[in-house]
């Protein structure tokens, strides 16, 4: 019991074993609920919830009405999605103790994350959706936008890791001479008792939802906790997957992440065949590339995606804060430009929904989804080769030089 | 416990969140002499990880299992 509870709460978990979790989760969610795990399109809402309250008219804008702007968030199952995530994060950090207010000490991240924040949600918007609905959740339903995504996110993140290495943006680190005291442990352990009363609550909340037949709700809200649950216990981070091949050679989320996408697909592609269900597709048009570049350069900026900034601003990080108003903050001047700044005629008319389904039957869509995905990995390990590679011929020169 | 050798440097990344972890560590380890000990320092959850599994993949050694320390985590690699 106590080595299980040790495992649960005290160490990390895999990531391929979250991911392949969360893949079946979010295949599961989509069969009982026809939409798809996504946060970002939630933020827009949100915004649109702000700007309603500050007395803004935006009855005319069409991009709120196109996400569906109705009720509050708590009325809408995306907002559960959100929310509980928030609470599932929140609630897996108390439980292992792990909470802990945590102020960079470089003042220039605060910026950083702020203005890759605003890059971030509204490339994510423009392309209509994040690294989940035009990434991990978006191949899954075969939509082809997801496919331009993930290469211009790639691209995107290149240029955001070329960036972190620039003096000026990493700042210097205070490396002291000699040994120095770690921060004193506090003996009163408190936050799993905190921990466990938010369970508590929540539990009832869901049970609530369910009782008064809720379903949508119920659904979002246990959904959400158990996603919220699976980031934070597996450290699942969207941003690093490509910037870290780039920046230190580091490749496991990558793997991951390709690996839950697969699982993901064949459980989804069986669910749309069975209960004959139609994919969720999204328009793939310039504005998906576009998109997807500025996304992949915002998150990078900022050190956190719209899903990996939830548990970590759950876990006392104090710079996604600013990334999280900096998210809401883009997807909303997003949805103002859609229209009034003719975003919409330039980058998004000439596009249209292709669905793999449709092009190629199911067969073919499930076969030529895996080959993409089989190229992602075997590029990924590529990367991860060529820059240890790199690494030893770099020391080699250094040595003899010496 | 190992009889521990006091370390030459220490990084104090409390507060950083990643990448920065990971870059300030292996750039501190690349400007150290041969043998040093650097001592780090590190409150970010995801650096709990792929600090050491980064250090140790870019060919550095470990002077002693990383010790939890409440919320934070302390590593000593030898450069």
């Amino acid at each position: 019991m106590k080595t299980m509870i040790h495992t649960i709460f005290q160490r990390y978990w895999n990531p391929y074993v979250v991911l392949l979790i969360a893949g079946l989760l979010s295949a599961l969610y989509f069969g009982l609920t026809s939409t798809v795990w996504a946060v970002t399109g939630e933020f827009t809402r949100l915004g649109g919830d702000l700007l309603l309250l500050f007395g803004v008219d935006i009855s005319g804008w069409e991009y709120f009405d196109m996400v569906h702007l109705k009720g509050t968030t708590w009325s809408r199952p995306d907002g559960w999605i959100v929310w509980g995530m928030f609470i599932g994060a929140l609630m897996m950090v108390l439980l292992s103790n792990n909470f802990k207010i945590r102020l960079p000490q470089q003042k220039r991240r605060y910026v950083q994350g702020l203005v890759g924040g605003i890059i971030a949600g509204f490339g994510a918007r423009l392309a209509l959706g994040c690294n989940l609905a035009a990434f991990f959740t978006g191949v899954p339903q075969f939509s082809i936008h997801s496919w331009i995504f993930i290469v211009a996110t790639g691209i995107g993140t290149f240029f955001g890791a070329k960036l972190t290495k620039m003096r000026w943006w990493k700042g210097r680190p205070s490396l002291t001479r000699g040994a120095a005291k770690p921060s004193k442990i506090k003996k009163n352990v408190i936050q799993p008792y905190i921990g466990g009363a938010i369970a508590i609550v929540y539990i009832g909340l869901m049970i609530y939802f369910f009782a008064t037949g809720q379903h949508l709700l119920g659904l979002g809200a246990l959904f959400g906790l158990a996603f919220g649950i699976l980031i934070e216990r597996g450290q699942i981070c969207f941003t690093s997957a490509f910037r870290d091949l780039f920046l230190v050679g580091r490749s496991v989320m990558a793997k991951a992440i390709i690996a839950g996408m697969a699982i993901s697909s064949i459980v989804t592609i069986i669910v749309i065949s069975i209960y004959g269900l139609t994919p969720i597709t999204q328009i793939a048009a310039p504005s998906t590339f576009v998109g997807g570049v500025l996304f992949g350069l915002g998150i990078v900026m900022a050190s956190g995606c719209e899903t990996g900034m939830m548990y970590r601003l759950m876990e006392g990080q104090v710079l996604f804060l600013p990334v999280f108003a900096g998210n809401i903050i883009g997807a909303t001047f997003l949805a103002y430009a859609w229209d009034h700044l003719g975003v919409y005629n330039v980058l998004v008319k000439s596009g249209t929904k292709v669905n793999l389904i449709d092009t190629i039957g199911p067969v073919g869509a499930i076969l030529a989804t895996l080959a993409m995905l089989g190229v992602l990995y075997a590029l990924t390990i590529y990367g991860e080769k060529r820059y240890h590679r790199n690494l030893t011929m770099k020391r080699g020169v250094k040595e003899h030089a010496s | 416990m190992q009889a521990k050798k006091e370390a030459d440097f220490t990084l104090d990344l409390r507060g950083e969140s990643c990448p920065y972890p990971v870059i300030y560590t292996l750039e501190a380890l690349e400007g150290m002499n041969n043998g040093e000990l650097l001592q780090v320092i590190t409150d970010c959850p995801g650096s709990f990880r792929n600090v050491p599994e980064e250090a140790l993949k870019h060919g550095y050694k470990f002077a002693q299992e990383p010790v939890k320390n409440g919320q934070e985590y302390l590593f000593y690699i030898y450069a």
